[in-house]
């Protein structure tokens, strides 16, 4: 048994960086793994992501980049082109972390032996609660990353006969309560 | 002819501060504090159901989760008159108790601690000397030769491979450090250790609230936990006694090992006792409720003005004085809008016209109460508790403040606390006090379910148009949400956050925000290398950033500091 980490990064409240905490849901409805994958919406963590991703045998992470590419685009890192970069100086404290993450659990010598960052170009980072359209058609194609880096790993999945229902609390039209919760 | 110096950490695409001083004859002549992002996140909200927002606000940041969770649905609850049963008061006060200790180490050990300690002198340090050292100051039992010589290792290990990993970027060796090897390996190995600690402390949020980093158990009226002592599956004994362990460790990591550190390493930088005070008007409101109606509190509020000017006591943590009191000022942040507005009729229409340091410049809006700007966190907290007497914060303040002496050789007063080396000191002392809260709230909640109360939750009622403000003295912080209910759904809504306080841009008297004042006089040695400007920056605490974490492969989040 594997211990893997399945966890989308991203602020829901801000149009296209939700889009790592929308895979994770799309995975959990749609998919059944096997014991020891943990999937997990982190939200948008600071060094506490350093105890999210230690002594895992393998992470694998769903956030928005910021490239140079067209929107939409999918992308993917390993874990030695993410420690190559130079962490920042830090002026505020909580600077959201994934390089100074890795370095730190490096250092403690707790680094998962497999990382993998799938990155998704966004068009809108502005106050909202839905994807742009090009990010939804992209959808697909980041699942589809998940997968083959699962099968990669050798850990097992199987589609659900039926999927389940998204749980999408955020998009939620205005004027209704969320259900979920109730 | 004054140099002027911008760090600017343009990481991904979120919002960052930035600060620009001007250095005249080695020392800050002038200080500007911004925020680089919008966050116009409130407006979301407008036309939800009240009962939901504050599974939106645990969005608007990424490490202050929770605080906001909590004072959303204090901020519907005093819009509704709704009392909290005493089994979800006490619920609630534990789930902030573990979040504020996990902030406080985290901020000394991971956030702050290396602008004071220099990782490239540890190789050089002698672990029996350092265990002899540490056996001087602390009972603590991980102050072995073995747990500095391994530290030291890593370190040694990191220095050798010629990259500096996690420690690249610091300004190692800069003539403002001034520990001795054996410091800098005590501290070092307690950063190492300070990072088990906080995820103690975290476990306890997850335990209680159900998951973490979002919570799940909150609900406008009380908590969602289902109390049950005999099962497993419900809040009963079993997770009670676990939390009750957890909460026990963390404690003696805080008395034995952060108090001590913040105290030895304030010992030895002593004119940190003299730099970086600034603004000396100090807000914070009470907290830790200990009835249902919100009445009585462990953690006592108010403001002082003008440093020794006399303290004000809030009875409540909604207590009118400072409902009345709030108002922000836009003139030099990028909104529309001339006048400053209260919360309730507060306005978020952006108005970008770029960094002017004479005119707008900041994303952050200037909140000021009773038309003053007013520095909010621990330091606050611990000063106006100290002013009232109260007991709890005398004690552990007059405890720092001997240890500090004896350390030092100095004779450290409450007056020193206005400072950047006060503000740790506060943090630590406030971390003191609530661990032993900690203990006090679990009992408190074993006791009365024992009693038989299950409660842990009144429903709310709606109808007609309401105003209502919900309030935590957060890790940064005076934190306010304020919400205007309207027939079932919310009309508008505003969160003034600790940083805002802190992080403030000038108003339209000109006045400077807390940072800009603490910033002013500050001796810098090197231009190049403003590790003062850092030091008291960090010692505030800032949280700006948490909004949005688009992750920039590029490489171009490394600071930018820029002298002119």
């Amino acid at each position: 048994m594997k211990n893997v980490l399945i966890g989308g990064i991203g602020n829901v409240l801000l149009g296209d960086d939700g889009v790592g905490p929308y895979v994770v849901r799309l995975l959990s409805a749609q998919y059944v793994f096997e014991e020891g994958v943990e999937i997990v919406d982190l939200g948008t963590p600071a060094l506490d992501l350093i105890d999210q991703i230690s002594g895992r045998d393998a992470v694998i992470l769903i956030d928005s980049v910021n490239v140079d590419e067209d929107p939409g685009t999918v992308l993917s890192y390993r874990k030695e082109e993410i420690s190559r970069l130079t962490p920042q100086v830090r002026m505020d404290p909580h600077s959201p972390a994934l390089v100074e993450t890795l370095l730190a659990a490096e250092l403690f010598g707790t680094s998962p032996a497999d990382l993998l960052l799938i990155g998704i170009c966004g068009q809108s980072y502005e106050p909202n609660c839905s994807l742009s359209g090009c990010v939804n058609e992209s959808l697909g194609r980041v699942l589809s990353e998940v997968l083959g880096e699962l099968d990669r790993l050798g850990v097992e999945y199987k589609k659900k006969p039926v999927a389940e229902d998204l749980d999408i609390w955020w998009s939620a039209d205005p004027g209704a309560q969320v259900q979920s919760l109730r | 002819m004054a140099k002027r110096i911008t760090i600017d950490p343009i990481t991904r695409i979120e919002g960052h501060l930035r600060i620009d001083v001007e250095v005249d004859n080695n020392a800050v002549s002038n200080a500007w504090a911004s925020c680089t992002m919008w966050r116009g996140i409130e407006k979301i909200l407008r036309g939800r159901d009240p009962r939901d927002a504050w599974l939106f606000t645990q969005r608007f940041c990424g490490v202050c989760t929770t605080v906001h969770a909590m004072a959303s649905v204090r901020a519907v609850e005093d819009a509704l008159k709704l009392e909290v049963p005493l089994n979800a008061q006490y619920i609630r006060n534990l789930i902030l108790i573990a979040h504020a200790l996990h902030d406080h180490i985290v901020h000394f050990y991971q956030l702050s601690a290396l602008d004071w300690v220099d990782i490239l002198q540890i190789p050089k340090a002698d672990p029996d000397k350092t265990a002899k050292l540490a056996e001087s100051l602390s009972p603590w039992t991980r102050n072995s030769r073995q747990e500095f010589k391994a530290a030291q290792d890593k370190v040694k290990a990191v220095a050798a491979s010629g990259q500096l990993g996690i420690f690249t970027n610091g300004y190692w060796g800069h003539p403002a450090m001034r520990l001795s090897s054996e410091v800098n390996l005590l501290a070092f190995t307690h950063y190492v250790q300070a990072l088990e600690y906080q995820r103690k402390a975290l476990q306890v949020v997850g335990i209680l609230g159900a998951k973490t980093p979002h919570i799940q158990n909150l609900t406008v009226g009380g908590v969602a936990n289902a109390i049950d002592l005999d099962s497993p599956s419900a809040l009963g004994m079993d997770r009670l006694e676990m939390i009750k362990l957890l909460l026990d460790e963390v404690v003696t990591f805080i008395n034995q090992v952060y108090f001590v550190d913040v105290c030895a390493v304030a010992a030895m930088y002593p004119d940190w006792f003299k730099i970086g005070s600034g603004v000396r008007n100090y807000l914070a409101v009470p907290d830790l409720p200990l009835d249902s109606r919100g009445t009585s509190y462990d953690l006592p509020g108010g403001y002082v003005m003008n440093g020794n000017g006399g303290v004000h006591p809030f009875k409540t943590a909604s207590d009118k004085e400072f409902r009345q009191s709030v108002a922000e000022d836009v003139t030099h942040a990028y909104y529309q809008g001339e006048r400053p507005l209260h919360p309730w009729v507060g306005e978020t229409e952006p108005a970008f016209t770029g960094w002017d340091g004479d005119q707008k410049y900041s994303w952050v809006k200037a909140p000021r109460f009773q038309g003053q700007p007013m520095q909010v966190g621990p330091l606050a907290q611990v000063l106006i508790g100290y002013a009232q007497g109260h007991p709890l914060t005398r004690k552990y303040a007059d405890l720092a403040l001997s240890q500090v002496s004896a350390i030092g050789g100095i004779h450290a007063t409450p007056d020193m606390l206005h400072s950047t080396l006060g503000r740790h000191a506060a943090r630590a002392i406030r971390a003191a006090m609530l661990g032993e809260l900690a203990q006090k709230h679990w009992q408190l909640l074993v006791d009365n379910i024992a009693k038989g109360d299950l409660t842990v939750h009144n429903p709310p009622v709606f109808g007609g148009e309401a105003e209502g403000v919900g309030t935590h003295e957060a890790p940064r912080g005076t934190l306010s949400h304020w919400v205007v209910v309207k027939d079932g759904k919310i009309k508008n809504y505003q969160a003034v956050v600790p940083s805002t306080w802190n992080a403030s841009p000038r108003d339209r008297s000109g006045a400077h925000g807390p940072y800009e004042a603490s910033l002013l006089r500050t001796p810098i040695a090197r231009p190049e290398e403003p590790l003062e400007v850092l030091r008291t920056v960090h010692s505030f605490d800032p949280c700006m950033a948490c909004a949005c974490h688009t992750f920039d492969p590029s490489g171009r989040q490394i600071a930018k500091v820029k002298v002119l």
